[in-house]
């Protein structure tokens, strides 16, 4: 009789444990949409609001009673966004086609020749994602500037009769087209390596040369890389403040990014215009987006079957020098050339240059430059700011990413696919969208985060989210199911086990990410341009104060300080990095 | 149409090791299919490619049909697809982003034939693997052996002089296997091609080969008929790798003939054919099949005697672990009953001519 009551209370408090679970869990759900639908679903929202009123946020705050769609429409049909648009999409589409002839070119020379020097060609063809864009266009308006740039002052001093001018829609379309052909490079020189080499292979021994056999196997099979590698540069195009900024300003041409910008800037501030060309930028951008994770998900020729391939090299014969000599090419006119712009621009005590002898003229050179950024106390303030900023969003944004993607992919909880999709969300968005929409929606709020270093934090771990989302997950579903299985059936809790079991093992992958998400905020641009204040002055925005100011000589300084601060953080987080794994791989031996 | 493959003195020298292909040399005669047989990594296939022209010879000449085609020497590298060659890779390697009409009708189209004509080919080669309904498919949605078919009919449809075959059956199931093993003789027979065929199955080599050569570290060891190989192998590594898994070891007594006596230890002798150039006193290692021992039997020569220590049923035959003089020896029954006892003794008789001596230089596996 006892025993049975026992035995009935047993029941009762194992249903109570098993409710109490259940609350928990929906409660952490709950918690994390919370969160994500503060981060990117309010700002967003208040976009939308801003672009369907004409009421003036600052003075008037929310004003409901004047939403229309038809000041969405009339914004959209102005002229002035269709010359910025058609711009946008001129400049992205002949970048793009630059992009995928380099990317390309260089995957197929990397991969499947006999090009010496392969390793340092690989390491070349990826190079230009580490240039922040508006160091990129600084140094290119250094270079390509009609009247005062140094290709033009070299053309005039060897007397050949040739001008460049980079402050136009082709200089633009050249910088975007030679800085991102790494994005299509990445995908293609995947695809390529994960090719069965014996599908090249009968081709050449049906009959086809080596010419037809790249454009009637190779290319066609690694279609489906090349025209998602060539949409994501298109979509990075899309959204860059930084080169246009630069080159198109002095030329007075606009593209959707920069054009945003200036509404801003206008006095008043036109925020409701903004938002509306923010929103059109969105949508293109969703849109393309949409098309590319299609084609990623859809059927892929390249077998994934992890199996390692027989490398196949193609002997190019003397041809193969040529090769060498385009990577070489490539290397000066995306790095050496720039460097050199920047360091003379950096060092010279006035930019005019009359002819070579004064290019080498040690007499011209200081470091005046340099004394007058320093002098300025913004500058140390900002690169204090942008540690700052880039600390929290690491810590915050790693914490909160670890949160969903253990959510994502290790639990059966109810919810969890409308977080991964809220997460995923800001893909679509640019990172200078998403400025305008937290500057929608902050600044009307009194004693809110408007004016603070978190709202720029809060803004870039939005921005970032998906990509630390993925990079962490990577991390720990490599650590087999089983390992956390044992921990629980050992009798750990699951919270337990994540601290004993999960984040051990995955804490190479979590440093990394980490610290990518650190270097990405400081050099972000295109949304801190909306949300710093003279306070919260960060690096990049500073920088771009500098160019606008005028002085090429600080502008180029000031780059160069930003490239060694950017490459000892790159440095020692890939130094860090290494360190956590190899003691990960310690602890494992 | 159908042509000679000679190879002399090929040599393939990657950049690191010792060499894949060492001093290879054979010929195969019009229509004959050849295959070469050996474990991997034995140089089998990288001399298939080197024939293909995918491989560059570091020395030696290759020629098809008379005409040289590789000599380093000479300067000579035609291009593959100047050899006017078929060949079925390991991994299909079909075309997927192509139809199985378009894959097949591929090789035609560098080769200028006229419309019709092409049609026809491509109907005719479809025909001959057993894939007419099939042409319109998109290639990935065939099955593996069904991809294996639209590769072997692309590589005949052009009628090359020459098809090779890298490990064409090694991807597919057990059953599947067997099935186009057997079809892929009748078809290769059919178009009477010479064909070079590359595999480490003993099974497949046997029946798809009119000759087999076998391969090892780089060399050719043993080329003959498939009866050749299996009773008269050349060495004890083609007599292991073959299936005559049975090693003693011993002294030579005597010679008479092709036969000799050896004494395999405790005054044991027995009497084996001698398959190398032996003399009396020297060191000698015997191979044999399982299959060749017989346990309980009284007659047929070579008497020992023999204690079952395991015994491992397969169903339809049976396998025992005796002891012979302290080695431990594999028998095979054939049959679904499983006779002997663990721990019986027998008598076991070791027919002389399944029993090859050869030249001792120590025991495979040292090697």
């Amino acid at each position: 009789m006892s025993a049975l009551a026992t035995q009935a209370e047993a029941a009762v408090e194992l249903r109570q444990a098993g409710r109490q679970r259940g609350a928990l869990a929906a409660a952490w759900i709950v918690a994390l949409l919370a969160i994500l639908t503060f981060l990117v679903i309010y700002p967003i929202l208040t976009l939308l609001f801003g672009a369907l009123t004409d009421a003036n946020p600052v003075v008037e705050g929310f004003n409901f009673a004047r939403v229309s769609v038809a000041n969405f429409v009339t914004v959209v049909t102005n002229p002035n966004v269709g010359e910025a648009l058609a711009n946008t999409l001129t400049a992205c589409t002949g970048g793009t086609a630059i992009a995928v002839a380099i990317g390309l070119a260089f995957s197929w020379i990397v991969v499947r020749t006999n090009t010496p020097c392969k390793r340092f060609i690989a390491a070349v063809s990826v190079l230009p994602l580490f240039a922040p864009p508006l160091v990129a266009g600084v140094a290119w308006s250094i270079l390509g500037s009609p009247r005062t740039g140094l290709i033009n002052t070299m053309f005039k001093w060897a007397h050949i009769d040739l001008r460049v001018d980079f402050y136009s829609l082709t200089g633009l379309v050249i910088v975007f087209g030679i800085y991102y052909a790494p994005y299509v490079y990445m995908f293609t020189a995947s695809a390529l390596r994960n090719m069965d080499p014996s599908l090249e292979e009968a081709a050449e021994v049906s009959g086809a040369s080596a010419f037809a056999t790249l454009f009637s196997v190779t290319f066609p099979l690694i279609t489906p890389a090349i025209i998602s590698g060539m949409l994501l540069s298109f979509i990075v195009m899309l959204g860059i403040y930084g080169i246009p900024a630069v080159l198109g300003a002095p030329a007075n041409l606009n593209v959707l990014t920069t054009y945003i910008f200036k509404l801003t800037n206008w006095s008043p501030p036109l925020y409701n215009t903004a938002a509306s060309v923010a929103i059109l930028l969105m949508i293109v951008t969703a849109v393309l987006v949409f098309a590319q994770q299609k084609v990623l998900s859809g059927r892929s020729y390249t077998t994934v079957a992890g199996k390692a391939y027989r490398p196949r090299s193609l002997d190019l014969g003397s041809w193969r020098w040529v090769t060498l000599g385009l990577a070489v090419v490539y290397l000066i006119v995306v790095v050496l050339l720039p460097l050199f712009a920047l360091i003379v621009a950096a060092f010279r005590k006035f930019m005019f240059i009359r002819d070579a002898a004064s290019l080498f003229d040690a007499r011209m050179y200081s470091l005046v430059h340099f004394h007058a950024i320093f002098d300025n106390p913004l500058t140390l303030k900002s690169i204090y700011n942008a540690v700052e900023v880039g600390i929290i969003t690491a810590l915050a944004g790693g914490a909160l990413a670890f949160a969903i993607g253990y959510t994502i992919h290790r639990t059966q909880l109810a919810g969890r696919r409308s977080i991964d999709v809220l997460s995923t969300l800001p893909v679509a968005i640019p990172g200078l969208v998403i400025g305008v929409a937290y500057l929608w929606a902050w600044i009307a709020v009194p004693g809110g985060l408007y004016g603070t270093i978190w709202i720029l934090a809060l803004a870039f771990i939005a921005r970032f989210m998906p990509d630390t989302v993925k990079s962490l997950s990577t991390s720990f579903l490599q650590i087999h199911r089983e390992l956390e299985e044992a921990a629980w059936v050992c009798g750990r809790g699951v919270l337990s086990t994540i601290r004993t079991v999960v984040l051990p093992l995955a804490s190479p992958g979590v440093i990394a990410a980490m610290t990518l998400l650190f270097v990405l905020a400081i050099r972000e641009l295109g949304s801190s341009l909306f949300l710093y204040t003279s306070n919260t002055m960060v690096m990049s925005v500073l920088l771009l104060d500098y160019y606008e100011g005028g002085n090429l000589g600080k502008t180029a300084a000031f780059s160069l300080v930003q490239m060694v601060l950017l490459g000892v953080l790159i440095g020692g987080a890939n130094w860090l990095s290494r360190d956590a794994a190899q003691g990960s791989v310690a602890r494992s031996g | 149409m159908t042509a000679t493959l000679e190879v002399n003195e090929l040599r393939k020298q990657f950049s690191v090791g010792r060499p894949a292909v060492d001093g290879v040399s054979f010929a195969v005669p019009p229509g004959e299919i050849v295959v070469l047989l050996g474990p991997s990594g034995c140089g089998k296939t990288t001399t298939l490619r080197c024939v293909a022209g995918l491989e560059h010879p570091t020395s030696g000449t290759i020629s098809i049909a008379g005409r040289v085609v590789s000599s380093p020497a000479q300067g000579i590298l035609l291009p593959p697809r100047l050899r006017d060659i078929g060949m079925v890779f390991q991994s299909y390697a079909v075309w997927p982003h192509m139809t199985v009409r378009q894959n097949v009708v591929y090789p035609l189209k560098h080769r200028k034939i006229g419309k019709t004509k092409s049609t026809r080919m491509v109907d005719e080669a479809l025909a001959l693997v057993g894939l007419s309904e099939y042409a319109e498919r998109p290639v990935v949605a065939l099955s593996g052996g069904q991809m294996q078919r639209v590769a072997l009919a692309r590589s005949i449809v052009y009628r090359p002089q020459l098809l090779l075959l890298d490990e064409p059956l090694s991807n597919l199931d057990a059953k599947l296997r067997l099935r186009l093993r057997d079809d892929l003789r009748r078809i290769l027979k059919q178009t009477g091609m010479t064909a070079l065929y590359v595999t480490h199955d003993q099974s497949e080599a046997v029946v798809l080969g009119d000759r087999i050569g076998v391969m090892r570290e780089g060399q050719l060891l043993q080329m003959g008929t498939p009866s050749e190989i299996y009773n008269r192998p050349a060495d004890l590594f083609v007599a292991n790798f073959t299936g005559a898994t049975n090693e003693l070891t011993g002294t030579l007594i005597q010679r008479n003939g092709t036969f000799g006596t050896v004494e395999i230890g405790q005054g044991q002798r027995v009497e084996a054919s001698l398959l190398h150039g032996l003399a009396p006193g020297d060191k000698v290692r015997i191979a044999f099949r399982p299959e060749n021992i017989a346990i309980g039997a009284n007659s047929g020569g070579n008497i020992v005697r023999a204690r079952v220590s395991d015994r491992r049923y397969h169903g339809t035959q049976t396998v025992y672990d005796i002891d012979v003089l302290g080695h431990r020896l594999e028998a095979l029954e054939l049959g679904t009953a499983a006779r002997h006892e663990i721990g019986t003794d027998a008598a076991v008789s070791l027919p002389r001519d399944a029993l090859w001596a050869y030249r001792d230089q120590g025991s495979l596996a040292e090697k």
